[in-house]
Protein backbone atom coordinates (compact mmCIF):
# COMPACT_ATOMS: atom_id res chain seq x y z
CA UNK A 1 0.00 0.00 0.00
CA UNK A 2 2.85 2.46 0.92
CA UNK A 3 4.38 1.65 -2.81
CA UNK A 4 1.31 2.47 -4.36
CA UNK A 5 1.57 5.69 -2.48
CA UNK A 6 5.01 6.26 -3.46
CA UNK A 7 3.89 5.18 -7.10
CA UNK A 8 0.74 7.89 -7.08
CA UNK A 9 3.40 10.70 -6.09
CA UNK A 10 5.86 9.94 -8.82
CA UNK A 11 2.76 9.45 -11.48
CA UNK A 12 1.52 12.93 -10.15
CA UNK A 13 4.97 14.54 -10.44
CA UNK A 14 5.45 13.37 -14.11
CA UNK A 15 1.67 14.66 -14.94
CA UNK A 16 2.86 17.82 -12.96
CA UNK A 17 6.35 18.70 -15.24
CA UNK A 18 4.06 17.49 -18.58
CA UNK A 19 1.99 20.37 -17.88
CA UNK A 20 4.84 22.57 -16.89
CA UNK A 21 7.29 22.18 -19.47
CA UNK A 22 4.43 22.60 -22.04
CA UNK A 23 6.73 22.99 -25.17
CA UNK A 24 8.84 20.27 -24.62
CA UNK A 25 5.77 17.78 -24.16
CA UNK A 26 4.18 19.37 -27.41
CA UNK A 27 7.57 18.98 -29.09
CA UNK A 28 7.37 15.61 -28.23
CA UNK A 29 3.98 15.03 -28.91
CA UNK A 30 4.88 16.45 -32.83
CA UNK A 31 8.21 14.51 -33.09
CA UNK A 32 6.60 11.29 -32.22
CA UNK A 33 3.63 12.14 -34.66
CA UNK A 34 5.89 13.01 -37.21
CA UNK A 35 8.11 10.09 -36.86
CA UNK A 36 5.01 7.20 -37.17
CA UNK A 37 3.42 9.21 -40.35
CA UNK A 38 7.03 9.59 -41.55
CA UNK A 39 7.26 5.65 -41.39
CA UNK A 40 3.69 4.78 -42.94
CA UNK A 41 4.04 6.69 -45.60
CA UNK A 42 7.76 6.48 -46.22
CA UNK A 43 7.47 2.47 -46.31
CA UNK A 44 4.60 2.91 -48.68
CA UNK A 45 6.52 5.09 -50.96
CA UNK A 46 9.81 2.82 -51.05
CA UNK A 47 9.31 0.40 -49.67
CA UNK A 48 8.24 -3.32 -51.39
CA UNK A 49 4.29 -3.22 -52.24
CA UNK A 50 3.93 -7.10 -51.35
CA UNK A 51 5.80 -6.58 -47.40
CA UNK A 52 5.04 -3.40 -47.26
CA UNK A 53 2.49 -4.13 -44.17
CA UNK A 54 5.34 -6.02 -42.38
CA UNK A 55 7.93 -3.82 -42.72
CA UNK A 56 5.77 -0.97 -41.40
CA UNK A 57 4.97 -2.90 -38.32
CA UNK A 58 8.23 -4.43 -38.35
CA UNK A 59 9.71 -0.62 -38.09
CA UNK A 60 7.23 0.60 -36.01
CA UNK A 61 7.51 -2.21 -33.02
CA UNK A 62 11.44 -1.69 -32.93
CA UNK A 63 10.60 2.47 -32.65
CA UNK A 64 8.30 1.86 -29.85
CA UNK A 65 10.40 -0.65 -28.06
CA UNK A 66 13.43 1.42 -28.98
CA UNK A 67 11.77 4.52 -26.98
CA UNK A 68 10.82 2.08 -24.32
CA UNK A 69 14.75 1.10 -23.77
CA UNK A 70 15.71 4.44 -23.98
CA UNK A 71 13.44 5.55 -21.76
CA UNK A 72 13.82 3.28 -19.03
CA UNK A 73 17.45 2.67 -19.33
CA UNK A 74 18.90 5.83 -20.34
CA UNK A 75 16.36 8.23 -18.38
CA UNK A 76 17.16 6.84 -14.91
CA UNK A 77 20.44 7.62 -15.15
CA UNK A 78 19.94 10.64 -16.46
CA UNK A 79 17.51 11.42 -13.67
CA UNK A 80 20.33 9.48 -11.12
CA UNK A 81 22.71 12.35 -12.01
CA UNK A 82 19.92 15.67 -11.91
CA UNK A 83 18.88 14.51 -8.73
CA UNK A 84 22.36 14.04 -7.27
CA UNK A 85 23.34 17.83 -9.25
CA UNK A 86 20.98 19.03 -7.69
CA UNK A 87 21.22 18.02 -4.05
CA UNK A 88 17.89 15.98 -4.06
CA UNK A 89 19.11 12.69 -4.25
CA UNK A 90 20.18 12.93 -0.48
CA UNK A 91 16.63 13.87 0.43
CA UNK A 92 15.16 10.27 -1.50
CA UNK A 93 17.84 8.62 0.58
CA UNK A 94 16.56 9.61 3.63
CA UNK A 95 13.22 7.98 3.24
CA UNK A 96 12.04 4.87 5.04
CA UNK A 97 10.90 3.49 1.79
CA UNK A 98 14.41 3.26 -0.04
CA UNK A 99 15.77 4.92 -3.06
CA UNK A 100 14.91 1.72 -5.07
CA UNK A 101 11.46 1.81 -4.48
CA UNK A 102 11.43 5.67 -5.62
CA UNK A 103 13.83 4.78 -8.75
CA UNK A 104 11.49 1.99 -9.46
CA UNK A 105 8.24 4.03 -8.93
CA UNK A 106 10.06 6.87 -11.64
CA UNK A 107 10.69 3.99 -14.16
CA UNK A 108 6.68 3.00 -13.44
CA UNK A 109 5.57 6.58 -13.90
CA UNK A 110 7.54 7.46 -16.70
CA UNK A 111 6.97 4.40 -18.82
CA UNK A 112 2.98 4.77 -17.92
CA UNK A 113 2.27 8.09 -18.91
CA UNK A 114 4.60 8.12 -21.89
CA UNK A 115 3.13 4.98 -23.01
CA UNK A 116 -0.32 5.63 -22.78
CA UNK A 117 1.28 9.29 -25.32
CA UNK A 118 2.87 7.10 -27.25
CA UNK A 119 -0.13 4.57 -27.92
CA UNK A 120 -2.39 7.29 -28.01
CA UNK A 121 0.03 8.90 -31.00
CA UNK A 122 0.06 6.11 -32.61
CA UNK A 123 -3.73 5.25 -33.12
CA UNK A 124 -3.77 9.11 -34.09
CA UNK A 125 -1.26 8.27 -36.91
CA UNK A 126 -2.74 5.15 -37.92
CA UNK A 127 -5.69 7.14 -38.25
CA UNK A 128 -4.33 9.57 -40.18
CA UNK A 129 -2.62 7.70 -42.75
CA UNK A 130 -5.65 5.12 -43.07
CA UNK A 131 -3.29 2.21 -42.44
CA UNK A 132 -4.28 -0.07 -39.70
CA UNK A 133 -1.61 -2.37 -37.79
CA UNK A 134 -2.59 -5.82 -35.86
CA UNK A 135 -2.85 -4.81 -32.44
CA UNK A 136 -4.00 -7.88 -30.39
CA UNK A 137 -3.82 -6.38 -26.59
CA UNK A 138 -4.52 -9.50 -24.83
CA UNK A 139 -1.52 -10.95 -26.75
CA UNK A 140 0.67 -8.09 -26.38
CA UNK A 141 -0.31 -7.08 -22.99
CA UNK A 142 1.75 -9.70 -20.74
CA UNK A 143 4.44 -10.09 -23.06
CA UNK A 144 4.80 -6.04 -22.71
CA UNK A 145 4.77 -6.35 -19.12
CA UNK A 146 7.51 -9.21 -18.58
CA UNK A 147 9.82 -7.52 -21.09
CA UNK A 148 9.45 -4.22 -19.55
CA UNK A 149 10.19 -6.05 -15.99
CA UNK A 150 13.86 -7.04 -17.34
CA UNK A 151 13.74 -3.76 -18.70
CA UNK A 152 13.62 -2.26 -15.46
CA UNK A 153 16.48 -4.61 -14.40
CA UNK A 154 18.71 -2.63 -16.91
CA UNK A 155 16.94 0.60 -15.82
CA UNK A 156 18.33 -0.30 -11.92
CA UNK A 157 21.63 -1.04 -13.13
CA UNK A 158 21.87 1.80 -14.97
CA UNK A 159 20.95 3.64 -12.33
CA UNK A 160 23.53 2.24 -9.83
CA UNK A 161 26.23 2.61 -11.49
CA UNK A 162 25.16 6.63 -12.19
CA UNK A 163 25.58 6.92 -8.55
CA UNK A 164 29.03 5.65 -8.21
CA UNK A 165 30.45 7.11 -11.54
CA UNK A 166 29.97 10.64 -12.68
CA UNK A 167 31.14 9.94 -16.06
CA UNK A 168 28.83 7.70 -16.98
CA UNK A 169 27.23 10.21 -19.30
CA UNK A 170 29.50 9.44 -21.92
CA UNK A 171 28.27 6.29 -21.65
CA UNK A 172 24.67 6.62 -21.42
CA UNK A 173 25.26 8.44 -24.77
CA UNK A 174 26.13 5.38 -26.48
CA UNK A 175 24.35 3.15 -24.28
CA UNK A 176 21.27 4.02 -26.78
CA UNK A 177 23.22 2.67 -30.01
CA UNK A 178 23.23 -0.59 -28.33
CA UNK A 179 19.76 -0.49 -26.97
CA UNK A 180 19.06 0.08 -30.82
CA UNK A 181 20.97 -2.86 -31.80
CA UNK A 182 19.26 -5.10 -29.06
CA UNK A 183 15.95 -4.03 -30.44
CA UNK A 184 16.60 -4.00 -34.61
CA UNK A 185 18.38 -7.17 -34.66
CA UNK A 186 16.18 -10.00 -35.18
CA UNK A 187 16.53 -13.10 -33.37
CA UNK A 188 16.63 -15.16 -35.96
CA UNK A 189 19.88 -13.38 -37.28
CA UNK A 190 21.17 -14.06 -33.34
CA UNK A 191 19.23 -16.81 -31.97
CA UNK A 192 21.26 -16.12 -28.25
CA UNK A 193 20.20 -12.63 -27.95
CA UNK A 194 17.14 -13.80 -26.59
CA UNK A 195 18.70 -13.94 -23.43
CA UNK A 196 19.67 -10.39 -23.35
CA UNK A 197 17.07 -8.16 -21.31
CA UNK A 198 14.15 -7.57 -23.27
CA UNK A 199 15.02 -8.86 -26.98
CA UNK A 200 12.78 -11.89 -26.38
CA UNK A 201 9.87 -9.75 -25.85
CA UNK A 202 10.21 -7.83 -28.54
CA UNK A 203 10.85 -10.46 -30.95
CA UNK A 204 7.48 -12.06 -29.27
CA UNK A 205 6.02 -8.52 -29.90
CA UNK A 206 6.54 -9.11 -33.44
CA UNK A 207 5.59 -12.18 -33.94
CA UNK A 208 2.28 -10.93 -32.80
CA UNK A 209 1.56 -7.88 -34.87
CA UNK A 210 3.55 -9.52 -38.34
CA UNK A 211 2.36 -12.67 -38.23
CA UNK A 212 -1.04 -12.79 -35.72
CA UNK A 213 0.29 -15.04 -33.28
CA UNK A 214 -1.42 -15.41 -30.07
CA UNK A 215 -0.17 -15.56 -26.79
CA UNK A 216 -1.56 -19.48 -26.42
CA UNK A 217 0.16 -20.25 -29.38
CA UNK A 218 3.59 -19.33 -28.36
CA UNK A 219 5.41 -22.64 -26.83
CA UNK A 220 6.27 -22.91 -23.23
CA UNK A 221 10.29 -22.46 -24.45
CA UNK A 222 9.26 -19.04 -25.32
CA UNK A 223 7.71 -17.93 -22.43
CA UNK A 224 10.04 -19.53 -19.79
CA UNK A 225 12.97 -17.78 -21.07
CA UNK A 226 10.26 -14.32 -21.32
CA UNK A 227 9.95 -15.12 -17.26
CA UNK A 228 13.25 -16.07 -16.67
CA UNK A 229 14.58 -12.83 -18.24
CA UNK A 230 12.11 -10.86 -16.35
CA UNK A 231 12.82 -12.50 -13.26
CA UNK A 232 16.76 -12.65 -13.68
CA UNK A 233 17.71 -8.85 -15.00
CA UNK A 234 15.06 -7.37 -12.56
CA UNK A 235 16.43 -9.91 -9.76
CA UNK A 236 20.24 -8.71 -10.89
CA UNK A 237 19.33 -5.01 -11.16
CA UNK A 238 18.09 -4.72 -7.69
CA UNK A 239 20.89 -6.41 -6.39
CA UNK A 240 23.36 -4.20 -8.08
CA UNK A 241 21.43 -1.39 -7.35
CA UNK A 242 21.32 -1.79 -3.68
CA UNK A 243 24.99 -2.51 -3.69
CA UNK A 244 25.92 0.37 -5.84
CA UNK A 245 23.71 2.51 -3.16
CA UNK A 246 25.54 0.81 -0.19
CA UNK A 247 29.14 1.67 -1.85
CA UNK A 248 27.81 5.07 -2.63
CA UNK A 249 27.15 5.85 1.09
CA UNK A 250 30.37 4.59 2.30
CA UNK A 251 32.11 6.76 0.36
CA UNK A 252 29.29 9.96 0.58
CA UNK A 253 28.97 10.30 -3.05
CA UNK A 254 25.29 10.59 -2.68
CA UNK A 255 25.73 14.72 -2.13
CA UNK A 256 29.70 14.77 -3.75
CA UNK A 257 28.33 14.72 -7.52
CA UNK B 1 13.82 10.47 33.63
CA UNK B 2 15.36 11.68 30.00
CA UNK B 3 14.73 9.17 27.69
CA UNK B 4 17.69 9.07 25.03
CA UNK B 5 16.36 9.12 21.55
CA UNK B 6 19.28 8.89 19.38
CA UNK B 7 23.07 7.68 20.74
CA UNK B 8 26.22 7.38 18.73
CA UNK B 9 28.75 5.48 20.08
CA UNK B 10 32.05 5.10 18.96
CA UNK B 11 31.52 6.77 15.30
CA UNK B 12 34.48 6.55 12.79
CA UNK B 13 34.85 7.32 9.37
CA UNK B 14 37.68 8.30 7.14
CA UNK B 15 38.01 8.94 3.37
CA UNK B 16 40.16 8.16 0.69
CA UNK B 17 41.95 11.28 -0.88
CA UNK B 18 41.47 10.28 -4.35
CA UNK B 19 44.34 11.74 -5.91
CA UNK B 20 47.20 10.77 -3.14
CA UNK B 21 45.42 7.76 -2.02
CA UNK B 22 45.68 8.91 1.78
CA UNK B 23 43.25 8.39 4.22
CA UNK B 24 41.82 11.34 5.93
CA UNK B 25 39.51 11.12 9.38
CA UNK B 26 36.62 13.08 9.37
CA UNK B 27 35.09 11.70 12.05
CA UNK B 28 37.24 9.84 15.23
CA UNK B 29 35.52 8.02 17.72
CA UNK B 30 32.66 10.58 18.55
CA UNK B 31 29.61 9.43 21.27
CA UNK B 32 27.19 11.32 22.07
CA UNK B 33 23.54 11.08 23.39
CA UNK B 34 20.21 13.37 22.44
CA UNK B 35 17.83 13.56 25.04
CA UNK B 36 13.76 13.23 23.61
CA UNK B 37 12.53 17.00 23.38
CA UNK B 38 15.90 18.39 23.24
CA UNK B 39 17.78 20.77 21.03
CA UNK B 40 20.65 19.87 20.89
CA UNK B 41 23.72 22.20 19.14
CA UNK B 42 26.20 19.91 17.07
CA UNK B 43 29.32 22.76 16.70
CA UNK B 44 32.32 22.92 15.24
CA UNK B 45 34.98 24.38 12.96
CA UNK B 46 34.69 24.04 9.04
CA UNK B 47 36.00 20.31 8.66
CA UNK B 48 35.22 19.03 12.04
CA UNK B 49 33.51 16.67 11.36
CA UNK B 50 29.79 17.73 11.61
CA UNK B 51 27.58 17.01 8.30
CA UNK B 52 29.76 14.13 8.20
CA UNK B 53 28.57 13.03 11.71
CA UNK B 54 24.99 14.46 10.63
CA UNK B 55 24.77 12.34 7.68
CA UNK B 56 26.13 9.45 9.22
CA UNK B 57 22.94 9.69 11.50
CA UNK B 58 20.79 10.20 8.37
CA UNK B 59 21.70 7.26 7.38
CA UNK B 60 23.09 8.94 3.98
CA UNK B 61 26.82 7.86 4.97
CA UNK B 62 28.18 4.50 6.39
CA UNK B 63 30.32 4.89 9.16
CA UNK B 64 33.60 2.50 8.84
CA UNK B 65 32.72 1.47 12.84
CA UNK B 66 30.61 2.59 15.45
CA UNK B 67 27.08 2.48 16.48
CA UNK B 68 23.91 4.96 15.97
CA UNK B 69 20.19 3.84 17.28
CA UNK B 70 17.65 5.85 16.47
CA UNK B 71 14.69 5.46 18.97
CA UNK B 72 16.44 2.06 19.76
CA UNK B 73 16.68 1.55 16.40
CA UNK B 74 20.07 0.59 14.79
CA UNK B 75 20.33 2.81 11.94
CA UNK B 76 22.87 0.48 10.19
CA UNK B 77 21.17 -3.25 10.06
CA UNK B 78 17.96 -1.54 9.87
CA UNK B 79 18.56 1.95 8.23
CA UNK B 80 15.18 2.10 6.28
CA UNK B 81 13.18 1.52 9.98
CA UNK B 82 15.63 3.97 11.44
CA UNK B 83 14.66 6.85 8.94
CA UNK B 84 11.16 6.51 9.88
CA UNK B 85 12.11 8.04 13.12
CA UNK B 86 14.34 10.75 11.56
CA UNK B 87 14.07 13.62 8.86
CA UNK B 88 16.54 16.44 7.53
CA UNK B 89 17.19 19.70 5.76
CA UNK B 90 20.88 19.76 4.83
CA UNK B 91 23.41 22.31 4.38
CA UNK B 92 22.39 24.51 1.00
CA UNK B 93 19.20 25.12 -1.10
CA UNK B 94 18.46 22.10 -2.96
CA UNK B 95 16.31 20.59 -1.11
CA UNK B 96 13.27 20.77 -2.98
CA UNK B 97 12.62 20.67 -6.44
CA UNK B 98 12.43 23.92 -7.90
CA UNK B 99 10.04 23.59 -10.43
CA UNK B 100 7.00 22.07 -8.36
CA UNK B 101 5.29 24.23 -6.02
CA UNK B 102 5.53 24.43 -2.65
CA UNK B 103 2.32 22.74 -1.96
CA UNK B 104 3.36 20.05 -4.75
CA UNK B 105 6.95 19.52 -2.76
CA UNK B 106 5.47 18.96 -0.06
CA UNK B 107 3.19 15.97 -1.24
CA UNK B 108 5.64 14.81 -3.50
CA UNK B 109 8.56 14.06 -0.35
CA UNK B 110 5.21 12.84 1.91
CA UNK B 111 4.29 10.88 -1.18
CA UNK B 112 7.70 9.33 -1.25
CA UNK B 113 7.66 8.53 2.28
CA UNK B 114 4.43 6.52 1.73
CA UNK B 115 2.40 8.87 2.90
CA UNK B 116 -1.39 8.87 0.55
CA UNK B 117 -2.15 12.60 -0.04
CA UNK B 118 -5.32 12.35 1.97
CA UNK B 119 -3.35 11.37 4.93
CA UNK B 120 -1.01 14.70 4.79
CA UNK B 121 -3.95 17.14 3.46
CA UNK B 122 -4.73 18.63 7.05
CA UNK B 123 -1.36 18.80 7.80
CA UNK B 124 0.11 20.18 4.90
CA UNK B 125 -2.93 23.38 5.53
CA UNK B 126 -1.95 23.27 9.44
CA UNK B 127 2.09 23.55 8.18
CA UNK B 128 1.23 26.17 5.20
CA UNK B 129 -0.16 28.58 8.14
CA UNK B 130 2.28 27.63 10.48
CA UNK B 131 4.79 28.58 8.50
CA UNK B 132 3.23 31.43 6.79
CA UNK B 133 3.59 29.86 3.21
CA UNK B 134 -0.31 29.32 2.84
CA UNK B 135 -0.28 32.58 -0.01
CA UNK B 136 2.42 30.95 -1.81
CA UNK B 137 1.42 27.35 -1.53
CA UNK B 138 0.86 27.74 -5.44
CA UNK B 139 4.15 29.43 -6.13
CA UNK B 140 7.10 27.57 -7.75
CA UNK B 141 9.78 27.49 -5.45
CA UNK B 142 12.34 29.08 -7.70
CA UNK B 143 10.41 32.19 -7.25
CA UNK B 144 10.55 32.43 -3.07
CA UNK B 145 12.91 33.88 -1.80
CA UNK B 146 15.59 31.88 0.20
CA UNK B 147 14.16 32.39 3.76
CA UNK B 148 10.88 30.64 2.27
CA UNK B 149 12.86 28.35 0.27
CA UNK B 150 14.04 27.02 4.01
CA UNK B 151 10.95 28.04 5.25
CA UNK B 152 9.05 25.12 3.12
CA UNK B 153 12.34 22.87 3.47
CA UNK B 154 11.62 22.55 7.24
CA UNK B 155 7.73 22.16 6.57
CA UNK B 156 8.36 19.81 4.60
CA UNK B 157 10.83 17.59 7.41
CA UNK B 158 8.10 18.39 9.78
CA UNK B 159 5.47 16.29 7.33
CA UNK B 160 7.39 13.36 7.90
CA UNK B 161 6.05 13.11 10.87
CA UNK B 162 9.71 12.00 12.60
CA UNK B 163 10.46 12.30 16.17
CA UNK B 164 14.04 13.84 15.64
CA UNK B 165 14.81 16.31 12.75
CA UNK B 166 18.47 17.44 12.07
CA UNK B 167 19.40 20.74 10.51
CA UNK B 168 22.09 21.49 8.95
CA UNK B 169 22.52 25.17 9.47
CA UNK B 170 19.03 25.97 8.86
CA UNK B 171 19.55 30.03 9.23
CA UNK B 172 22.46 30.68 7.06
CA UNK B 173 21.92 32.93 4.07
CA UNK B 174 18.82 33.97 5.61
CA UNK B 175 18.35 38.12 6.39
CA UNK B 176 17.44 39.00 10.25
CA UNK B 177 13.97 38.80 10.44
CA UNK B 178 13.72 35.52 8.70
CA UNK B 179 16.01 34.07 10.86
CA UNK B 180 14.03 35.30 13.88
CA UNK B 181 11.10 33.61 12.59
CA UNK B 182 12.61 30.40 11.76
CA UNK B 183 14.54 30.37 15.28
CA UNK B 184 10.53 31.13 16.56
CA UNK B 185 9.31 28.42 14.80
CA UNK B 186 12.08 25.88 15.87
CA UNK B 187 11.14 26.61 19.74
CA UNK B 188 7.18 26.06 18.39
CA UNK B 189 8.00 22.29 17.11
CA UNK B 190 9.91 21.61 20.12
CA UNK B 191 7.72 23.26 23.06
CA UNK B 192 4.39 22.28 21.19
CA UNK B 193 4.92 18.90 19.64
CA UNK B 194 7.92 17.88 21.78
CA UNK B 195 10.46 16.79 18.64
CA UNK B 196 13.98 16.62 19.17
CA UNK B 197 16.11 18.79 17.24
CA UNK B 198 19.72 18.29 16.08
CA UNK B 199 21.47 21.83 15.01
CA UNK B 200 24.46 22.51 13.20
CA UNK B 201 25.34 26.26 12.77
CA UNK B 202 28.18 28.72 12.62
CA UNK B 203 25.72 31.52 13.78
CA UNK B 204 26.01 31.15 17.69
CA UNK B 205 23.44 33.51 18.16
CA UNK B 206 21.18 31.00 17.16
CA UNK B 207 23.13 28.32 19.51
CA UNK B 208 23.07 30.49 22.44
CA UNK B 209 19.22 30.87 21.55
CA UNK B 210 17.80 27.51 20.83
CA UNK B 211 19.84 24.91 22.40
CA UNK B 212 19.62 23.62 25.90
CA UNK B 213 23.28 21.54 25.39
CA UNK B 214 26.07 21.40 23.05
CA UNK B 215 28.35 19.14 21.54
CA UNK B 216 31.39 20.78 20.17
CA UNK B 217 33.51 18.49 17.48
CA UNK B 218 37.32 19.66 16.45
CA UNK B 219 39.20 17.44 14.10
CA UNK B 220 36.58 14.50 14.17
CA UNK B 221 36.41 14.47 18.08
CA UNK B 222 34.44 15.44 20.67
CA UNK B 223 35.78 18.11 22.87
CA UNK B 224 33.16 18.89 25.15
CA UNK B 225 29.40 17.82 25.48
CA UNK B 226 27.61 20.32 28.25
CA UNK B 227 24.78 22.54 28.68
CA UNK B 228 24.76 26.12 27.20
CA UNK B 229 24.61 27.47 30.69
CA UNK B 230 27.29 25.64 31.96
CA UNK B 231 29.87 26.61 29.28
CA UNK B 232 28.51 30.06 29.90
CA UNK B 233 29.43 30.30 33.52
CA UNK B 234 32.57 28.18 33.01
CA UNK B 235 34.16 31.16 31.00
CA UNK B 236 32.32 34.04 32.42
CA UNK B 237 33.56 33.63 35.96
CA UNK B 238 37.44 33.49 34.42
CA UNK B 239 36.93 36.68 33.01
CA UNK B 240 37.09 40.33 34.23
CA UNK B 241 37.53 43.78 32.59
CA UNK B 242 39.49 45.89 36.28
CA UNK B 243 39.38 50.13 36.19
CA UNK B 244 42.51 51.57 36.98
CA UNK B 245 42.77 55.13 38.74
CA UNK B 246 45.82 56.06 36.07
CA UNK B 247 48.54 54.23 34.47
CA UNK B 248 50.79 51.09 35.04
CA UNK B 249 54.48 51.80 34.64
CA UNK B 250 56.26 49.54 32.08
CA UNK B 251 57.72 47.02 35.26
CA UNK B 252 54.39 47.18 36.53
CA UNK B 253 52.61 45.95 32.91
CA UNK B 254 55.41 43.53 32.50
CA UNK B 255 55.29 41.93 35.66
CA UNK B 256 51.44 41.25 35.68
CA UNK B 257 52.21 39.87 32.00
CA UNK B 258 54.45 37.67 33.26
CA UNK B 259 51.59 36.33 35.77
CA UNK B 260 49.36 36.25 33.57
CA UNK B 261 49.65 36.41 30.23
CA UNK B 262 46.37 36.63 28.97
CA UNK B 263 46.13 39.53 30.32
CA UNK B 264 45.45 42.63 27.78
CA UNK B 265 45.80 47.01 29.26
CA UNK B 266 44.59 49.61 27.74
CA UNK B 267 45.52 53.32 28.67
CA UNK B 268 43.09 56.18 28.42
CA UNK B 269 43.45 59.47 29.43
CA UNK B 270 42.80 59.46 32.54
CA UNK B 271 42.26 55.60 33.55
CA UNK B 272 43.54 52.70 32.17
CA UNK B 273 41.43 49.05 31.72
CA UNK B 274 42.89 45.93 32.86
CA UNK B 275 40.76 42.62 30.79
CA UNK B 276 41.93 39.56 31.98
CA UNK B 277 41.23 35.71 31.49
CA UNK B 278 42.22 33.74 34.60
CA UNK B 279 43.53 30.12 33.63
CA UNK B 280 41.94 27.36 35.75
CA UNK B 281 45.51 27.59 38.26
CA UNK B 282 44.65 30.94 39.13
CA UNK B 283 42.82 33.22 41.35
CA UNK B 284 41.63 36.19 40.58
CA UNK B 285 42.83 37.16 44.34
CA UNK B 286 46.16 36.35 43.11
CA UNK B 287 45.89 39.53 40.97
CA UNK B 288 44.68 41.62 43.77
CA UNK B 289 47.42 40.70 45.37
CA UNK B 290 49.91 42.14 42.46
CA UNK B 291 47.85 45.19 42.60
CA UNK B 292 48.06 45.89 46.36
CA UNK B 293 51.71 45.26 46.49
CA UNK B 294 52.52 47.70 43.35
CA UNK B 295 49.77 50.19 44.77
CA UNK B 296 47.98 50.11 41.54
CA UNK B 297 44.36 51.89 42.54
CA UNK B 298 41.65 49.67 41.59
CA UNK B 299 38.53 52.15 40.12
CA UNK B 300 35.73 49.07 39.78
CA UNK B 301 36.17 44.98 39.18
CA UNK B 302 33.67 43.64 37.11
CA UNK B 303 32.97 40.03 35.08
CA UNK B 304 33.48 40.40 31.68
CA UNK B 305 30.39 39.59 29.56
CA UNK B 306 30.65 37.05 27.50
CA UNK B 307 29.02 35.48 24.25
CA UNK B 308 28.49 31.76 23.13
CA UNK B 309 30.94 32.53 20.15
CA UNK B 310 33.60 33.66 22.28
CA UNK B 311 32.98 30.45 24.69
CA UNK B 312 32.97 28.05 21.34
CA UNK B 313 36.31 29.75 19.90
CA UNK B 314 38.31 29.35 23.40
CA UNK B 315 36.96 25.19 23.49
CA UNK B 316 37.94 25.30 19.82
CA UNK B 317 41.47 26.92 19.33
CA UNK B 318 41.75 24.53 22.94
CA UNK B 319 42.97 27.45 24.68
CA UNK B 320 40.85 26.16 27.82
CA UNK B 321 41.32 22.39 27.87
CA UNK B 322 41.74 21.68 31.35
CA UNK B 323 38.80 24.05 32.20
CA UNK B 324 36.67 22.01 29.83
CA UNK B 325 37.57 18.47 30.97
CA UNK B 326 38.64 18.98 34.42
CA UNK B 327 34.43 20.23 34.39
CA UNK B 328 33.48 17.26 32.71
Amino acid sequence: MRFLNVLSANIRREFILLKRYLPNTIAMLVTFYVIFIGMFFGISLIGDPTTQDANIQYVIVNYIFWFLAMLVVNDIGWQITNEATQGTLEQLGMSPMGIWRIMLSRLLSTTIVEFIIIIGLLYLSMFTAGQWLNIDVLSILPILILTLISMFGLGLIIAGFTMIIKQIQAFLQILQFLLAGLTFVPLSVAPFLAFFPFVKGVDMVREVMINGTTITEFGVGDISILVFNGIFYFGIGLFIFLRCERYAMSKGLLAHY
Amino acid sequence: MAVKIVEVKNLKKSYKKRKTKEYITAVNDISFTVNKGEILGLLGPNGAGKTTTIKMICGLVVPDSGAITINGIDNQSKRLRAQEHISAVLEGNRNLYWRLTVRENMEYFAGNRGKSRKEVTSQIEELLHQFRLKDKENEMVNRLSRGMQQKLAIAVAMLAGSEVILLDEPTLGLDIETGYEVRELLREIVREQKRTIIITSHDMDVIQDLCERTVIINSGKVVTNDRVENLMKLFEVRAYVIKLDGHLSEEQHHLLLEKFPLLVYTPDTFQSTLEVELTQSQDIYELFDVLKLEQIPVDTIDRKTINFEQVFMKIVKGETQDAVSERA
